[in-house]
């Protein structure tokens, strides 16, 4: 019996020392797949047309952290979802469009040609615009890294808003960060969880930038008083 | 400097328990003293204040208890928040309580830790659009109470090694002991009013200790727990039907 415990005991402090040792270079692995709520925002009455690429919606952000391990962070199946519910509020009417293949033009200057759209349901119908995300970069932290409290995430984007014929009226970088404080999962490490949970309210910081800064960006208002001026 | 490798396991044979049985000198004797230090050391002070500046009347609504978030150092934990919550909504007399997390939702983005009201005027500012006002009262929510404050270690002071002794039990020896400290301050917003009815702060201190002769005994002091209580039962005087 005492045999026993001491060869129990003698296993579990190997093993905790294992986990000790291995705890620092695990890495994590997470998949954010989430929407946010629909914000309270007054929507304006436009026809927006929204363009999601696949490497949106694909997105992993993928990185080796020098004795902390590998991470990555999947957060293209929440792209979609996201914006769609922001842009959904954000505008009267939303219209999901795809690229068409683009025709050659001789005549035309490669760089300068506007990209054409078409909506993905349905027959060809009227956009005031398109406005079209994509990631430009993602960064995170770990408390181990930083000496603080916080899983943090940063998420930048680049949103681009395009006229009806697909020319770029302007575009914006829109950040996300997100933290989830180390002290909310105990003593038991729960990276996973804290980096889940950063990631989400980097999504929800993004979403919130885009629901109060897009209608009060010059190029905008501008673009909304050219809108009012047609027939 | 305290030095504290609990949680890494020291694998290096500790020379009292080299080569037998483990040796327990003075057990009951460590054991009095553990005790008797405890009923020194291991309570709790709390200190509790009050300051009302208008009736409330709560009637069929709810409330909702939420932390602020934009601080870099010092945010208030979510599971205080969340014990502030139970405590609120518990027992008998408990008070309807929207969580957290449902408000937040409920009146995305403007909750969120970037955009949230920092002052109480940049609430009423919020709370005063339109948009919100009419979502507040659709989901039921008359008050509005804000916790600022954290508990912070401080004091630590002695050292506690543990290790694997030859027998492959592991052990612990020394003496570990630490002031913990909660400052919480919660301020209540009423909607309908468009103001703040009062403000309410707890706070509580104590120490922790851990003797250990191979067997680590803790002894902690519920600093957070007890700053809690007291808060949830302020709030619960101050919002109840009695108040």
């Amino acid at each position: 019996m005492l045999r026993d415990f001491r060869r129990l005991a003698r296993l579990a402090a190997v093993g905790f020392a294992a986990a000790a040792a291995m705890g620092c270079q695990s890495g994590a692995s997470v998949t954010v797949d989430i929407s946010v709520p629909r914000p309270l925002v007054q929507p304006l009455d436009v026809d927006m047309g929204v363009y999601f690429d696949d490497t949106l919606k694909n997105y992993v952000h993928e990185e080796e952290l020098e004795e902390y391990g590998d991470y990555r962070i999947d957060i293209g199946a929440s792209q979609v979802p996201v914006f769609a519910q922001v842009f959904d509020a954000m505008f009267d009417r939303v219209i999901p469009v795809i690229q068409e293949p683009a025709v050659e033009d001789p005549t035309t200057p490669a760089a300068s040609a506007a990209v054409s759209f078409r909506p993905v349901d349905g027959p060809r119908v009227a956009v005031d615009g398109i406005l079209a995300p994509s990631i430009d970069e993602v960064q995170f932290a770990i408390p181990d890294q930083t000496g603080g409290e916080f899983y943090e995430v940063w998420i930048r984007y680049n949103l681009k808003l395009l006229g009806a014929d697909g020319a770029l009226l302007g575009e914006w970088p829109v950040i996300g960060y997100g933290k989830a404080n180390q002290r909310n999962y105990g003593a038991i490490d729960q990276k996973e969880v804290a980096l889940n949970e950063a990631t989400i309210w980097a999504l929800r910081d993004a979403a919130a930038w885009l629901s109060f800064q897009f209608p009060d960006q010059a190029e905008v208002q501008t673009w909304l008083t050219t809108l009012d001026d047609m027939p | 400097m305290a030095h504290h490798t609990g949680r890494h396991a020291l694998i290096r044979p500790f020379s009292l328990a080299r080569g037998g049985p483990l040796a327990l000198p003075g057990k009951p004797a460590i054991a009095l003293i553990t005790v008797a230090l405890c009923a020194a050391g291991c309570g709790v002070q709390t200190t509790v204040q009050e300051v009302r500046q208008a009736q409330t009347d709560l009637g069929d609504d709810a409330i909702v208890i939420l932390s602020r978030k934009h601080k870099t150092q010092g945010e208030t934990e979510d599971d205080f928040v969340a014990c502030v919550s139970a405590g609120v909504n518990g027992g008998n007399d408990g008070l309807p309580v929207l969580p957290a997390r449902d408000f937040v939702d409920a009146t995305f983005p403007w909750f969120e830790p970037r955009t949230a009201p920092r002052t109480m005027d940049d609430l009423a500012g919020v709370i005063g659009r339109p948009l919100i006002s009419e979502r507040i009262q659709e989901i039921g929510v008359r008050y509005l109470v804000w916790i600022e404050g954290t508990t912070q270690r401080s004091d630590e002071s002695g050292t506690l090694q543990c290790t694997v002794v030859s027998g492959g039990i592991p052990a612990c020896f020394g003496f570990l002991s630490w002031e913990n400290g909660s400052n919480y301050e919660a301020s209540v917003w009423d909607v309908y009013q468009g103001m703040n009815v009062g403000t309410l702060s707890s706070e509580a201190s104590g120490t922790s200790f851990v003797p250990a002769v191979v067997v680590p005994l803790p002894f902690i002091a519920r600093v957070r727990q007890a700053a809690c209580t007291k808060l949830s039962d302020q709030i619960k005087g101050f919002l109840g039907p009695t108040a």
